[in-house]
């Protein structure tokens, strides 16, 4: 009889914990992405197979694109090279100079066009940045 | 409830689809520093150049990529603190840099400079 009893409890648990786990489950499928839709899928990143995997995002972490065509954007929004040096000021007076810089550039995008991006963080004081690649590329 | 589970299950397999990974290659620009200016002896400085059409040259001799990689694999062996300096054209596309790179990022080299040249 007690027996009887511990096996209905367990299995009243286990249904609540199924519906939370579902309800996680979509939680995380929707919010990964939403993080991928970030991305600008214009640009075709090149291939670097020995650098190593993104693990940790940093939350000042500031992404800038460069597409195919040389046009400078952030978060989907164009933008001209003074404005970026604004911005860029405005993070390095906020943050510091530790403001981690991503540039995203299409593999086929002439250099003078990352140039643009790289001497606007010269501009504003940023020395060290970062060239985002593919180590291996999805489907 | 195993039904909605099966129904979900393939749903989501269905859906979800391979994500690409990423990689971040650090790189530093040479800033105007006086201090780095005042330094008794030159540091060990490799120079490739990263010019247009797949064109590569280290130290100003023209060299294929294989040989490129080769070649950076030994100069890790003998000291992976050393600088590399790599200068690209205007007119070099932004894959051959990202390609210089991964290849310094695979014999273990840190201390990466990049310098756009006119």
């Amino acid at each position: 009889m007690r027996h009887q009893r511990e096996e209905d409890y367990l299995s009243g648990n286990l249904t609540a914990m199924i519906d939370v786990v579902f309800q996680l489950i979509i939680f995380f499928v929707c919010t990964v992405n939403m993080q991928e839709s970030a991305v600008d899928d214009r640009i075709s990143l090149a291939m670097a197979p020995h650098g190593q995997a993104v693990e940790k995002k940093n939350p000042l972490e500031i992404y800038v694109d460069v597409d195919s065509q040389g046009y400078i954007s952030i978060t989907h929004t164009i933008i001209s090279q003074q404005t970026l040096v604004g911005i860029l000021k405005k993070a390095v007076a906020e943050y510091g100079q530790q403001v981690p810089v991503i540039i995203r550039g299409d593999s086929r995008t002439s250099h003078s066009d990352i140039k643009r991006v790289m001497d606007a963080c010269a501009m504003s004081g940023l020395w060290k940045i970062k060239f985002s690649a593919l180590k291996e590329r999805g489907s | 409830m195993i039904d909605i589970a099966f129904q979900m299950l393939s749903f989501f397999v269905i859906t979800t689809h391979p994500v690409s990974v990423i990689t971040n290659l650090d790189v530093y620009r040479p800033s105007q520093d006086k201090t780095a200016s005042q330094a008794k002896q030159p540091p060990k400085m490799i120079k490739i150049m990263v010019l247009p059409n797949d064109v590569f040259s280290i130290n100003d001799k023209i060299i294929e990529l294989q040989d490129l990689d080769r070649l950076l694999s030994k100069l890790a062996a003998l000291d992976t603190q050393q600088t590399i300096m790599i200068m690209c054209t205007p007119e070099s596309q932004h894959g051959q840099l990202v390609e210089v790179l991964d290849l310094c990022a695979k014999s273990g080299l840190v201390n990466l400079s990049v310098v756009s040249t006119s």
